[in-house]
Formats: C-alpha cells, sequence, structure tokens
C-alpha cells in the first residue's frame, strides 16, 4: 500500500518531546481598533461605526431592492428563504477582527450553505470593537476549532491583480465588504 | 534533453521591451514586499520562527502526517496517499468518477501542475477550468504558468485581451484589466455552478485539527468547494504542520513576502466536509520523501510565496518559461536538479550567487548555498565537458605562479596586437556581453617589486 511505503520511506515515528515555543517579542499598536480600520480599507473594504445595530441601517448602505440574507438570525423581518444560488447581501457576525491586517474571523457551522460568502455579491459583517486582537499569532490562540465545521479570515472584497498587476476588486467572491464596526 | 537556460533566457532577451516590463514589475512586487515588511518590526524572528516550525516539523513528519490522518478521518474527511504522480491523478480520476463527475472547477495548486493532472483528466474526458485568474488566463492561451503566485505575470493586457477575443467573445482590442477580469468573472462564475468536483490545493494541513488551510485573494477555493458535492484537495507531504497554532506565524509572513499584501483575501480552514458531501485529501510523495534525506532536505519547508523570484535577477530576466519546469527560480532549481539533474544541469548555473533571495525567503532556505553545491555535481553532465576542460586548464595555470606569470607575460606584450574580430569572436563564449580587457602594462606583483625596491 502507498500509504506505509510513504510512511516508512520518511522513517521511524519519533513523537515530539515539545510544542514549539511560538512567543515572540513585539510592541503592541497605540490603537488596534485606528489600525484595524486602517487595514482594512487598504485590503479594500469599507467600515462603517455604528452605535447599536438594526437592520434598516445596514439596509441604509446598499441599494434599494436588494434581497438580503440575514446568518445572524437577529433581524427576523426579512429573513429571506434561500433558494437561488446567486444572492445580493448577506449579513454575517464575525467572532472578532485582527488589527495587523483588517481581517475579520467567520466561523461556520453550517447552519446556512458556505456559498453564501462567496457568492453574495455584498457582505455585510458585524464586529464588536471589543473584538478586536493585535495580530494572526493572538487571534489563533483564541479559535477554538472544535465545533467548526469551516472558518476562514476574510480580508476585504475578493481581488486580483493578475492582469499587469492592476488590482481588481470582485474576482469571484464578494465584490464589496462592508464592516459594521459597534 | 537538457534544459539550457542561457539559450532560453536569450530568446526571452530578444523581446527587449517585454524584458525590460517583466523586470521592472517583478521589482515593484519585491518593493511593496519590502514595504510590507518594514511595518513589523519582529519581522525576522517572526522568519526565524517559521523556519523553526519547519525544520521542527520535517523532523517529526511521520508523526505529524498520521496524527493529521487520523484527526482528519474523525472529522469525515477521506484521506489517500499516492507515491508519484500518475497514482495521485488515478485516485483523483477515479473519485471524480464515482460522482459520476464531468466538470471540475479547479483552483491553484502547483502539486496537480506537477503531476499533470489537467492533461490526464482531459483525456478521459473530463473538462478542467482553472478558476485562479491567472491560471485561466495562461490555460485559455494553451500556456504553462511563469511564475507560481502570479501565473499569467509573462503576458502583457494586449495579449490577454486578445485571448479573451478569441476564447470568450469579449470586445477586440479592449484590454482595460477591470473590463477584462469582470468578463472572466462572469465566464468563471458559470462554470462554478456548473462543476460536479472541485479541486484545490492546499497551504497547510494541520496535524492537531485534521483540518487543512487554503489561501487565495480570489475567493475561487471557497466557491470552488461551496458548491458541488465533491471536493477534492491534493497536498504534497510536506504541507502539514502542527496545529493551528503555527498559522499565526505562516500567515503573517505569506502574502507579506508573496505580494506585500497583509494577509490573503481569504484564508480558510476546511474541517468537516460540507453537509451530505465528500471532502477528499489525497497526501501526495512523488519524490518528496527522499528529498527529505538529501542534502536539501530543507528545501522542503518552501510555503511557495515566489518571493525568491520576484527578488532574483536572473529569474527576472529570464522569465518564468526559461526554466521548463513547474516551480521556476530559485527553489525551482533547487528542486529540480535535485528531482533529475540529468535534465536541470543548466539550472545551477541560473544564479548570480548573490543571495538575494535566501534574504527574502520567510523560512530562511539557504537557497543560493544549494545552487552552489549543486554545481559541483551538474558540472559534470556531458553537456558542459568544454567549460569543464576549459576551466580545469585555468585552474591548473593559476595554480601555477610562475606559468601564469609567464603567460600573462606574453599576452600583455603581443596581447595589443591581436585583431579585436579574433579576440572578441563569437568562439570566445566569455567576451559574449563583454570585451575582453586589454593588459595593462606592468602586472601588479612587478609595480609591487619596484615600490619595495624604492623604498629601500
Ligand atoms: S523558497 Fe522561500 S522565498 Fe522561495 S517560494 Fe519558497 S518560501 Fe518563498
Amino acid at each position: 500500500m502507498s500509504r506505509d511505503k510513504i510512511l516508512s520511506n520518511i522513517g521511524d515515528i519519533i513523537k515530539p518531546l515539545k510544542d514549539i515555543d511560538l512567543d515572540i517579542d513585539r510592541k503592541s499598536f497605540n490603537d488596534k481598533v485606528a489600525t484595524f480600520k486602517q487595514m482594512l480599507q487598504v485590503a479594500g473594504g469599507r467600515v462603517v461605526e455604528v452605535n447599536s445595530l438594526d437592520i434598516s441601517t445596514i439596509k441604509s448602505y446598499f441599494l434599494k431592492n436588494k434581497n438580503i440574507i440575514d446568518t445572524t438570525k437577529q433581524f427576523t423581518d426579512t429573513q429571506n428563504a434561500i433558494s437561488g444560488k446567486e444572492y445580493d447581501i448577506t449579513i454575517i457576525e464575525a467572532k472578532f477582527g485582527v488589527a495587523e491586517n483588517g481581517a475579520v474571523w467567520i466561523e461556520w457551522n453550517d447552519r446556512y450553505p458556505r456559498s453564501l460568502i462567496t457568492l453574495s455579491e455584498a457582505l455585510a459583517i458585524i464586529l464588536r470593537q471589543d473584538n478586536i486582537y493585535e495580530t494572526m499569532q493572538e487571534a489563533y490562540n483564541n479559535i477554538d476549532f472544535e465545533d467548526i465545521s469551516y472558518g476562514l479570515f476574510l480580508s476585504g472584497p475578493s481581488k486580483t491583480a493578475d492582469i499587469e498587476q492592476s488590482l481588481v476588486f470582485g474576482a469571484h467572491g464578494a465584490v464589496e465588504l462592508t464592516i459594521f464596526l459597534i | 534533453m537538457m534544459v539550457n537556460h542561457a539559450q532560453n533566457a536569450q530568446k526571452f532577451l530578444s523581446d527587449k521591451k517585454m524584458a525590460k516590463w517583466h523586470n521592472e514589475a517583478l521589482w515593484f512586487v519585491r518593493q511593496k514586499r519590502d514595504n510590507a515588511v518594514k511595518s513589523i518590526d519582529e519581522w525576522e524572528a517572526l522568519r526565524q520562527k517559521a523556519k523553526e516550525i519547519k525544520s521542527h516539523t520535517l523532523r517529526y513528519l511521520r508523526y505529524y502526517l498520521q496524527e493529521f490522518e487520523k484527526n482528519a478521518i474523525s472529522n469525515g474527511i477521506e484521506v489517500y496517499w499516492a507515491s508519484d504522480a500518475n497514482e495521485c491523478n488515478e485516485i483523483v480520476y477515479k473519485l471524480i468518477k464515482q460522482e459520476d463527475g464531468k466538470k471540475v472547477v479547479k483552483s491553484k495548486s502547483m502539486l496537480t501542475e506537477e503531476c499533470g493532472l489537467n492533461p490526464y483528466l482531459e483525456q478521459r474526458g473530463i473538462e478542467v477550468t482553472d478558476t485562479d485568474l491567472g491560471e485561466r488566463i495562461v490555460q485559455l492561451a494553451n500556456q504553462h504558468p511563469s511564475h507560481i503566485v502570479l501565473p499569467a505575470i509573462h503576458l502583457k493586457k494586449e495579449q490577454i485581451s486578445s485571448i479573451f477575443h478569441d476564447k470568450m467573445g469579449t470586445q477586440k482590442g479592449n484590454s482595460d484589466p477591470e473590463y477584462l477580469t469582470k468578463e472572466a468573472r462572469k465566464d468563471l462564475r458559470k462554470k462554478f455552478l456548473d462543476a460536479d468536483v472541485a479541486i484545490t490545493g492546499v497551504n497547510f494541513a494541520l496535524a492537531k485539527e485534521g483540518a487543512i488551510t487554503v489561501c487565495t485573494n480570489e475567493g475561487n477555493a471557497d466557491l470552488g468547494a461551496s458548491i458541488p458535492n465533491l471536493h477534492i484537495a491534493c497536498m504534497g507531504l510536506e504541507k502539514v504542520i502542527p496545529s493551528a497554532q503555527e498559522l499565526g506565524v505562516f500567515t503573517r509572513v505569506l502574502a507579506r513576502s508573496a505580494t506585500g499584501q497583509a494577509i490573503t483575501a481569504y484564508t480558510s480552514h476546511f474541517k468537516k466536509p460540507k453537509p451530505n458531501a465528500r471532502l477528499c485529501v489525497v497526501i501526495v510523495d512523488n519524490g518528496r520523501s527522499s528529498m527529505l534525506h538529501s542534502n536539501i532536505f530543507n528545501a522542503l519547508s518552501c510555503i511557495r510565496c515566489g518571493a525568491c523570484m520576484n527578488t532574483c535577477p536572473v529569474y527576472r530576466r529570464s522569465g518564468g518559461h526559461s526554466y521548463e519546469s513547474v516551480v521556476p527560480g530559485p527553489i525551482g532549481s533547487v528542486l529540480n536538479t535535485q528531482k533529475n539533474i540529468d535534465k536541470y544541469a543548466s539550472l545551477p548555473f541560473a544564479c548570480s550567487l548573490c543571495a538575494s533571495c535566501d534574504n527574502v525567503c520567510p523560512v530562511k532556505i539557504d537557497l543560493h548555498n544549494r545552487l552552489y553545491i549543486q554545481r559541483q555535481e551538474a558540472i559534470k553532465h556531458p553537456e558542459f565537458k568544454t567549460k569543464r576542460e576549459i576551466l580545469k586548464l585555468s585552474a591548473k595555470i593559476m595554480q601555477n605562479p610562475k606559468l601564469f606569470a609567464a603567460l600573462m607575460n606574453i599576452y600583455r606584450r603581443v596581447g595589443k596586437y591581436i585583431p579585436n574580430w579574433i579576440i572578441n569572436s563569437k568562439y570566445n563564449i566569455w567576451a559574449k556581453h563583454r570585451e575582453m580587457p586589454q593588459p595593462a602594462p606592468k602586472s601588479f606583483a612587478q609595480i609591487y617589486k619596484e615600490m619595495q625596491n624604492e623604498q629601500r
């Protein structure tokens, strides 16, 4: 069997005695919320600061007559049936954000189709200011993979620069990504 | 047949305008990387950690692979093992057949390029669509990627416009990147919605979590994998790392090194298949396990960021295709020479030993050292017989100070009378891109001796 041949080619099985020490000294950011906002803009995302959240606020940032799907179950009035394969706007709540790169962490446990994330034209992502970490290292320290089936960091909308290095947004996934920062 | 890199480079350089553009475009990417790196004070510490994690994992590779397998299976992922390219292709084909699949969407995976998966499947009647825009462009142009991160960097937008016009019917002569990208998006969206199977690569496999991580900017891996019932992910066996904790280091260095972005737009972790669907991981060896026991084992730490290509003065001026291999540039030279020295003996010489690659590599592979060491073997290739004999002869002369001085004296006396067309003729390969220097009137030893006499 190829499996055993490959494994024996690699060598004996040795169990590492201890984990790698991953600590790295670094200076903290002066203002991580400001850094987050700045990095998100660099990544092509939009930041909207709000005090509290309701569906009409979110709606007001998008064109009228757009079909909105809410995966947070916060806004019962607009819950649309997920039928077709193309969606307009999807509302998602992010677990946390990362200041150094403007990314947000999204955990999926398959209550909704995964395709919502990439097939939607626009993503409206809700993030609480208190939930921003400085770096990816801090971020991974705070993810519990136990109940996740699919999870991702999203940093701005989908993009490409494959034609002569010119940056274009909306290569395949969402063309727009708006973070509602509470 | 040995790949003749120098000859290929010459061909590339004959289009002067394109060569200049290529050089500058890649240097621009290198500068973006520098800016991104400068914003991180602890950059060097991060590189050091990244290197340590990789060395650690390679040392305990068997343990981590088995851990990954065990945990992935308990997450509902199917795990397959392939000894070589052919077995990988067979496994993938069998999986596709099980689902009665006919249409495949594939996101970027250097491994499947290495295995020649596309032609294998196409010969068996499967339609494979590369969905990364750069890869789609080269696929439509019937070419291969010339760079691992920027597959179509060897093409200008006018060329892409005419390829799209021929294959997708876009407006003739419209080469606006925004327009072309949107047209490709529309065309590929149909392919995504129609696909029966999605194939992706793997950037990292997490042993502890039994999950795989895929990084893209376009979102094509996520979009592909989210629709059909079968997702096949192909990975080289060196892609495993201990756990998600280590991703905290790699996600900080990967995109910064690759394109100067702080992170890729999508960094996705697939831990379980979609409900009622299958997620299959194919772990491929194809020479890697024996490379682990060679003196270039650390080249297996590569995270395929492409930084060594962007910075390489030879790569920038010869283009990715001149290496005639899936992975070009410094890391490609190291890997290919190890795999098949008969074919790739010219690649260790496609290097100025400037070590710029070592300095940008996020996992600190000593690329130029490896190439230097590989030269000692590569020079034995029959194609280099003349070169070898000339070098041997010059070594003999230089090791003998008297003989060397005597020959130089002759050259000093008669050198200036030899006509230029002889001395810089095409047979003197040394004088191909430069002129032979005129001999100085006196040798250094002579001047030194005279000065000593004067002082006395
Ligand atoms: S060798 Fe280093 S610099 Fe080159 S692609 Fe691999 S990780 Fe990047």
